[in-house]
């Protein structure tokens, strides 16, 4: 047994060292991500950027992945995780770094506005669509379980209830009444009655509604459309008045000085935004930043009638203190239904 | 005191020193940081912060959960012990070894097996749920979950102390005619008590703060089926720090209190049986 263990810790320290010896023309770049890009950049964008990188210079990136929540790995890059690139779900994680200094530019002027990715938030429901399932509304019927991460433990999960809100101000805006808050709070409240389990994540609810629980779920479009790509029944709907998900990237500076890469990340950053990989993107069913690569994919990619984005609602800031704060609108309708 | 003392050895006093020195590190100072940060708002701004009515029914919802688990623990746990010492059956090592099983499974596969057993999807979630009782997603789950991780407490506790006890005094009890339950209300219960409250003790405090396995079984609804800890996870990830420590020193205070509490209990029937 001991014999084993000696055996064992040696054969670490000999393939340690050999690992870090061997290596002269790499260079590495660290990426710290959100875990739903996972399967477009390690299957598609990452392998097309290292044959790129090679053909143009000769030297080998090695990446060091790492795939976790986007609020989790924000924090994750600040307490001192050293990621050269942060392709994170929502702008407030990506400028909290930044406040910090850690990022020093100011990365909402890059180009396409400092992001990379957009996607939607759709209904997803059962094959054949035993609910009827057709629009915001049709989730607060008695008979219909609906199923959403609580977006006090995914920072995700806040475009679910966004979309909601976003979906009943337009509603009162179509009728002619201007945005009607006390609409979008009713329907908000009547489609949160419905829900029956509240994830820690939005994976973690996909697994949920896949175990077989609910009879929706709201999710992204891009993850609807990875479990098709994977050969899954997973029908969902496009509401008529949707939120817009824009998912912002980054280079973090001080850890590019720190590594001495920044070339070969900005090289990257670049390629993210090339056509070549906003096509992967499309492919992997994230809707492209691209113009003309939007245009290949018009089909794939229907824009809803009433799409909005974070600024309908008046941007992060106002959206996490009015709806999300102590006093905000989410809390008190949680506390309303759970004392009715 | 007949025992004289030798002043102690360096060899000694290091290892005092050093025994010190890693409770200090590696209980006390986090202790500390964690009260100091949760205090760090004043003890009003605490209070509201337990207080608020999400962080008050994750609260009410965990210690009643964690009560009820351990009103079940207990006897399930004291027959499993009795049942191992006392009788012979096939297998019986193998059971005797399978009590662990729950402290080696993360917890997190603990749920991912209860979701799979008595899911809405599973037979006998199905079955449960014609007769109107949802399991999985409810109170039932958690209660479950917590059964489950803290299943070896109370067993592990009250196997050796049964071990130990001598058959004369039960035999003594029934040649002068008691009845079996009067014999064991009154000779063995007694005996076994400070060892059960240990492992009730023990598998309260360990479901206080339960978070992998009830995160996955419990509907996580705040206010209805959130517990303690999802709220305590939920209040880091939306950047609420002190409210996060707030709850998170209430329920450091309460295991505390019961940790405490035993002890108390434990000094007093330890001074009961030598003053007999």
């Amino acid at each position: 047994m001991k014999k084993c263990l000696i055996a064992w810790v040696a054969a670490l320290v000999v393939f340690g060292c050999q690992d870090g010896a061997s290596k002269t023309d790499t260079v590495t770049l660290t990426l710290g991500a959100y875990t739903v890009p996972k399967e477009a950049y390690q299957k598609a964008i990452i392998p097309a950027f290292k044959k790129l990188w090679r053909e143009r210079t000769g030297q080998e990136v090695e990446f060091a992945e790492s795939y976790i929540a986007s609020g989790a790995q924000s924090r994750a890059i600040l307490a001192g995780f050293e990621a050269d690139i942060a392709a994170l779900s929502l702008e407030h994680d990506v400028e909290r770094l930044r406040e910090a200094g850690l990022i020093t530019h100011d990365w909402k002027t890059g180009e396409h506005g400092g992001f990379i990715t957009e996607s939607l938030v759709v209904i997803a429901h059962r094959p054949g669509n035993p609910k009827g399932i057709s629009d915001w509304e049709s989730l607060t019927g008695p008979e219909i379980d609906v199923i959403y991460p609580s977006p006090k433990t995914s920072g995700g999960a806040m475009w679910f209830v966004n979309a909601i809100y976003g979906a009943g101000l337009k509603k009162g805006e179509s009728r002619g009444q201007g945005t009607d808050p006390g609409y979008a709070r009713s329907l908000l409240k009547r489609i949160q009655s419905r829900v029956r389990v509240m994830d820690s994540s939005g994976r973690a609810s996909v697994t949920t509604f896949e175990n077989g629980i609910g009879d929706a779920l709201l999710t992204y479009e891009n993850e609807a459309l990875l479990r098709q790509k994977q050969g899954r029944d997973f029908p969902f709907i496009i509401p008529g008045a949707t939120i817009l998900i824009e998912n912002p990237i980054a280079l973090i500076d001080k850890n590019l000085e720190k590594h001495g890469n920044r070339a070969v990340a900005e090289a990257f950053l670049k390629f993210l935004h090339s056509a070549e990989a906003q096509r992967h993107f499309a492919e992997f069913g994230f809707r492209p930043v691209d113009t003309a690569v939007k245009a290949e994919f018009e089909a794939k990619y229907p824009v809803p009638d009433q799409l909005f984005n974070i600024q309908y609602l008046g941007g992060w800031t106002r959206v996490s203190e009015e709806i999300y704060g102590e006093n905000g609108i989410w809390p008190i309708i949680v506390q309303e239904i759970a004392n009715e | 005191m007949s025992r004289t003392r030798k002043p102690p050895g360096y060899g000694s006093l290091s290892l005092r020193g050093a025994a010190l020195l890693y409770v200090g590190l590696l209980i006390v100072l986090p202790v500390i940081a964690i009260s100091s940060r949760a205090l760090g708002g004043g003890i009003t701004s605490l209070w509201t912060q337990i207080t608020s009515p999400q962080a008050m029914a994750a609260l009410k919802l965990t210690l009643l959960m964690a009560f009820i688990m351990v009103l079940i623990n207990v006897v399930t746990g004291t027959a499993m012990a009795w049942v191992l010492v006392r009788y012979r059956f096939p297998l019986k090592k193998v059971i005797n070894a399978m009590i662990d099983i729950p402290f080696a499974i993360p917890t997190v596969v603990t749920g991912i097996m209860l979701v799979v057993l008595y899911g809405p999807r599973s037979i006998l979630g199905t079955l449960f749920s014609r007769m109107g009782v949802e399991i999985i997603f409810d109170k039932p789950g958690i209660v479950l979950a917590l059964l489950f991780v803290t299943f070896p407490f109370v067993v592990r506790s009250v196997q050796p102390v049964l071990m130990e006890m001598e058959p004369d005094m039960e035999e003594a009890a029934q040649t002068l005619g008691a009845s079996r339950s009067v014999t064991f209300f009154r000779i063995v219960l007694p005996t076994l008590l400070p060892a059960i409250l240990t492992g009730a003790a023990l598998s309260f405090s360990r479901a206080l703060g339960e978070f992998g396995s009830v995160v996955i079984v419990a509907g996580n609804i705040p206010l209805k089926t959130q517990t303690a800890p999802v709220y305590v996870f939920g209040e880091i990830e939306s950047g609420n720090v002190q409210s996060a420590m707030g709850v998170s020193l209430f329920l450091l205070f309460s295991s505390f209190l019961v940790l405490v509490m035993l002890k108390l209990i434990q000094n007093r029937s330890q001074r009961h049986v030598e003053s007999t």
